[in-house]
């Protein structure tokens, strides 16, 4: 099965990013595949690279390692500008894209899994 | 199967940032040509609603970019009937032409929908 993946919130402010991130996992684990993570709105905050919660899991890191792995993970340019997330705090393994990365994953998944609050 | 997507709009228009992005998202999608399904259900139905005034929260009002949709080719929209009736509104009450239907043809809606997007 190939899996889109969306995620609308933030991290640590709800489960969201975190079971996104577990999904993923989940899935790759089974055999599926993942056509793209779409970060969206404050699931954009995910993608920063100075996350560093002291003695607490890394959400930020978990994402850059799917996108180390070969899963693309994408955030949202302009809700990323909204937030103040400029380029050179992003997680080296996320990219910073548009909508389009979104359609495009619509248009290869076969199905399409939101995470949000 | 060519992608046919459904955007729920499910929260009030101005206390979360959803509807909002979700608006952009039908934007964003729409000129990627994929066949956008939009449905107002629950606090969703006054992101629709005429004549909305958020000037003191500093905000542009989101139901008149609906109507504007269709440059897009967004054109098919339904709204939940017990939502509308349970606030007090009719479908002359909207900024679009919406469908106003139960709950089970919306649930035969997204059934005929490669992805249902809830924002």
């Amino acid at each position: 099965m190939k899996f889109g993946v969306m995620v609308l919130d933030g991290p640590y402010q709800h489960q969201a990013a975190d079971t996104a991130v577990r999904f993923v996992k989940a899935a790759l684990a089974k055999g599926h595949e993942i056509v793209g993570v779409f970060l969206f709105a404050d699931g954009v905050n995910a993608a920063n690279r100075f996350i560093n919660p002291p003695g607490e899991r890394n959400i930020g890191r978990a994402f850059d390692e799917l996108g180390a792995a070969g899963i693309e993970v994408v955030a949202c340019t302009a809700c990323a500008k909204f937030r103040g997330l400029k380029p050179d705090l992003k997680s080296d393994h996320v990219k910073l894209s548009g909508l389009g990365s979104l359609a495009e994953f619509l248009g290869k998944a076969e199905r399409f899994v939101t995470f949000a609050a | 199967m060519s992608a046919r997507i459904a955007f729920l709009m499910r929260h009030s228009p101005y206390g979360t940032v959803y509807p909002a992005e979700g608006f952009r998202a039908m934007l964003g999608t729409a000129v990627f040509e994929m066949d956008i399904v939009i449905v107002f259900i629950d606090d969703g139905v006054y992101v629709a609603l005429k004549g909305q005034q958020p000037g003191g929260l500093d905000m542009k009002p989101l139901g008149e970019g609906f109507p504007g949709l269709a440059d897009v080719g967004v054109k098919e929209f339904y709204v939940h009937d017990a939502s509308l009736a349970e606030r007090g509104l009719s479908a002359s009450d909207l900024s679009v032409d919406a469908a106003v239907v139960a709950a089970a043809r919306i649930a035969e809606v997204l059934a005929g929908c490669t992805a249902v997007l809830p924002f």
